[in-house]
């Protein structure tokens, strides 16, 4: 199964973009991001608290389609998906 | 009607627009929340091209550290009102219109007001309460908002028309924390021109406005993407639930 991830902004600036996942089947949206978030702590923690949710502010797509953060942990990724992970920035 | 003065100021756009559509801008009334890095470009071109009503509100006092990209504001302005600056800079660049610049914080009992018949409403705010507040009272006024906002070298805007688009709400349920951001100018020139054109187009009816899309800005990369938003139908501030409430009491 290959799956994109596109982080934007500071995600992007931690953990890099364009990630192409090879991985096994049966995982799900907040699996994945965890465990591709996983390889740098400080970007982990700009994505995650400290019990492994997503902050709140978290905005999740799946093929262009928005995920509520809610629904993450069982919505399924498969072959093909385009995911992106992103904070909205909020300075003026 | 325009004046020969009117005519002449105009002439290049009026090539795009016609004096028809100048006219448009004109007869406009826009509503700028914010004179600092995102309402100073937003403001000045606004000026420039001639919307005729410019209401524009912020509540701060300029800084030395705000001129990195605040650009309605110089050296000299230390220490005044970003109003009164705002005021004295947008009608020496054009006096043909009239400009508006209220010393005040937006809150929930005053931006009824504030806004009054205001045509739209730009959204130049450094913190989501406040945008929250902007974005329910496009909603209740069924005008339109332009967001922008800013971070870095990043961006995003958006804009949103009431009961077609979905709202800053739909878009943004929560809001992202607190900080004292970084910034350079040229990202909320950037992002300020794209909220600032998106106002023109709205008044002129003209073009496809930047509905149902929120356009992401990398500096760092050079790199523009566009994300579909749909509108959330459980949304507290747009959604069903929330227009039948409105649409049974006003029956």
């Amino acid at each position: 199964m290959s799956v994109k991830i596109q982080f934007f902004a500071r995600f992007r600036e931690l953990l890099g973009t364009d990630i192409i996942v090879e991985e096994g089947k049966n995982q799900t949206l907040a699996a994945l991001v965890k465990s591709t978030a996983q390889k740098n702590r400080e970007g982990y923690d700009a994505i995650f608290d400290g019990q492994g949710k997503f902050h709140e502010f978290v905005i999740l797509m799946r093929n262009g389609k928005r995920i509520d953060l809610s629904d993450a942990q069982k919505t399924p990724v498969v072959n093909g998906d385009d995911i992106a992970v992103f904070p909205p920035v909020a300075g003026g | 009607m325009l004046s020969t003065r009117e005519l002449d100021r105009y002439k290049r756009q009026i090539l795009l627009f016609g004096e028809e559509g100048q006219e448009k801008l004109k007869k406009a009334q826009i509503f700028i929340a914010g004179a600092g890095g995102l309402g100073s470009p937003i403001s000045f071109y606004l000026a420039v091209a001639g919307v005729g009503t410019i209401i524009i509100v912020d509540k701060d006092v300029v800084e030395l550290t705000n001129l990195n990209r605040q650009i309605l504001h110089n050296d000299g302005d230390i220490g005044r009102t970003k109003t009164v600056s705002a005021e004295e800079k947008l009608t020496a660049i054009n006096p043909d219109i009239t400009i508006r610049a209220i010393d005040t914080t937006i809150d929930e009992t005053n931006v009824k007001r504030l806004v009054g018949s205001s045509d739209g409403i730009v959204d130049a705010m450094d913190n989501f309460p406040t945008r929250y507040l902007l974005n329910e009272t496009a909603v209740k006024k069924k005008i339109p908002l332009f967001h922008g906002a800013i971070r870095g070298l990043y961006g995003q805007a958006t804009t949103i028309i009431p009961r077609t688009t979905p709202c800053l709400r739909c878009i943004f349920p929560n809001a992202p924390p607190r900080e004292v951001f970084p910034v350079v100018g040229v990202t909320p020139g950037f992002i300020g021109m794209i909220q600032a054109t998106e106002v023109l187009k709205y008044l002129l009816h003209d073009g496809r406005l930047l509905t149902n899309r929120l356009f992401l800005w990398d500096g760092l990369e050079a790199h523009a993407d566009e994300i579909i938003v749909e509108r959330n139908p459980a949304c507290p501030v747009c959604g069903k639930g929330k227009t039948e409430t409105t649409v049974r009491k006003n029956k």
